[in-house]
């Protein structure tokens, strides 16, 4: 039960792997079934249309997933991710790629907790748009 | 329709769920997780744990089953087709392991407004089968243009 990670190795400012994913209808659809929400906005392309998007977004909860495997892919202890809060501030369409980025902000030599700005993000037309921002994770390292 | 922002501090029914390897494995692949942890026990083990672990966020399935309580709740009036998910905050005491007896009473922690929008926010602490804490959670939801002027 120890993080992969050193409290010596790391400092602030730096960032952990990025994580990367195409956003696929099945993946999604997984996902309503394995969460249990089954809102048709993530399922049903006409009720998604109806309420003024082009199709079907992707649940807030599969980007928070996402964001959650990488740090505990980074840390390689799961029990090390100890907090995280998000805020969604932009949808995910299907065929998106998703990126999971974050970065050391503070650290703690007493408890070798680290703080971590962590974000999401997509790249629509060009333009790079914050899925989940101004949000933070709390790790325990080794 | 507002809210019923004196619903504050309101408590829901009792929420248990236990936590099955096949439902561990359905929520590990439709996140795309393959890390061995999530997958067998004899991997977790190595680790230090007792048992095959959930991807953290794997509490989401309880927290659709507490906020839905709310999402119904007649006496809040919120209607389903305003709401967007707005926040979400998890602080977890340990990871979640197959074979956890999971139970949790969740409230409304705070219900307010803030220009044309309102703010639902549930709390659910879930504690395993000895009452020990695992994860608090803390979800806010957004009722879009439900609030009827005079917010903070």
């Amino acid at each position: 039960m120890t993080s992969a990670v050193r409290f010596q190795d790391v400092h602030v400012g730096q960032e952990i792997p990025p994580l990367a994913k195409v956003v696929r209808r099945e993946e999604v659809k997984a996902y309503a079934d394995a969460s249990g929400d089954q809102n048709p906005l993530h399922q049903d392309d006409a009720f998604a249309k109806s309420v003024g998007f082009p199709g079907i977004i992707a649940h807030g909860m599969f980007s928070m997933a996402h964001l959650a495997k990488a740090l505990t892919d980074w840390l390689g202890d799961p029990g090390a991710l100890k907090r995280m809060k998000v805020q969604f501030r932009a949808v995910v369409f299907m065929d998106e790629t998703l990126v999971a980025k974050g970065r050391i902000e503070a650290l703690d030599e007493a408890t070798k907790r680290a703080r971590l700005s962590v974000w999401a993000e997509v790249d629509r037309a060009g333009e790079r748009q914050l899925v989940i921002k101004n949000s933070e994770a709390e790790v325990e390292l080794a | 329709m507002p809210l019923n922002q004196s619903l504050k501090g309101k408590e829901y029914g009792e929420v248990t769920f236990t936590v099955d390897q096949g439902r561990v494995a359905q929520f590990a692949d439709a996140i795309g997780e393959d890390r061995p942890a999530f997958r067998d026990s004899e991997a977790a083990r190595g680790l230090g744990y007792p048992a095959q672990l959930a991807p953290p966020t794997f509490v989401t399935v309880l927290q659709i089953m507490t906020s839905g309580q709310a999402v119904v709740d007649p006496e809040l009036g919120l209607d389903y087709s305003r709401v967007v998910h707005g926040e979400q905050e998890y602080e977890w005491s340990r990871p979640v392991r197959v074979g956890d007896e999971l139970r949790t009473t969740p409230r409304i922690a705070d219900v307010y407004s803030r220009g044309p929008n309102e703010f639902l926010v549930i709390e659910a602490e879930i504690k395993d089968q000895s009452g020990e804490p695992i994860v608090l959670a803390r979800t806010t939801l957004l009722s879009r243009g439900t609030a009827g002027g005079g917010g903070r």
